[in-house]
């Protein structure tokens, strides 16, 4: 989970070590992505989100598919 | 509170107060229990997805988003200097800590550098982005990896 200053220079970073490019997070969606996480971590009732809170939140973002589904069996 | 609660809140707390991993001795002190009871509260922690822990079985190496050990994402918050376990984690730990703070980073390409004040509300406006190589159903194969 790695920042790149541009669309191109994920595109060289997977070329060069053979891996596939996956969807691209814009800052605004990582903000939410991460305020969603971890706003409450510090909380007595805190605790990771289950699969299907994890499916609405990456949906909410306009991230759908495989890629994202927690108990996707598409990746082997 | 249960004790894995108990455990849960006082490693969080740790990294929260001072940026570093607490020890497993720290821990039990802090919860005012023995070191043997909290090392199996940190084996179900480990289960629950809120800790992970080094070969050892005993040194955290990650209590998300906090790191326990270096990394190239580095937050600093009202001075005290955390280190995340990835590009996402450094937009968590001022977002767990409700603060304003500071992440520095790299374009993990190019080198270049990233230094971003992050706001209550977020970052400022930024064309940088983040990728995730792992599928999310594999993310924690192998943590460290992803």
């Amino acid at each position: 989970m790695l920042f790149f200053r541009s669309e191109e220079r994920v595109g060289e970073w997977c070329a060069s070590h053979g891996y596939p490019v996956r969807p691209l997070i814009t800052m605004d969606q990582l903000w939410t992505l991460a305020t969603t996480w971890y706003s409450t971590r510090l909380k007595e009732d805190s605790r990771r989100p289950q699969p299907d809170e994890m499916r609405s939140i990456f949906a909410g973002l306009g991230l759908e598919g495989d890629f994202w589904d927690p108990q996707s069996d598409s990746f082997g | 509170m249960s004790l894995d609660t108990q455990t849960k809140l006082a490693i969080y707390r740790h990294f929260a107060e001072t940026g570093q991993r607490p020890s497993l001795q720290v821990v039990a002190e802090r919860v005012g229990s023995n070191v043997s009871s909290v090392r199996e509260a940190y084996v179900r922690l480990r289960a629950q997805r809120v800790l992970v822990l080094e070969p050892d079985g005993v040194s955290i190496r990650m209590a998300p988003p906090f790191s326990g050990v270096p990394t190239q994402h580095v937050v600093i918050v009202d001075g005290t200097t955390y280190f995340a376990n990835c590009a996402w984690d450094s937009f968590g730990i001022p977002a767990a800590l409700h603060r304003l703070g500071h992440v520095h980073s790299r374009c993990e390409q190019s080198g270049e550098p990233l230094n971003l004040d992050i706001g209550l509300d977020g970052p400022p406006p930024c064309s940088w982005l983040f990728h995730c190589l792992v599928p999310s159903a594999k993310w924690w194969d192998d943590i460290v990896f992803t």
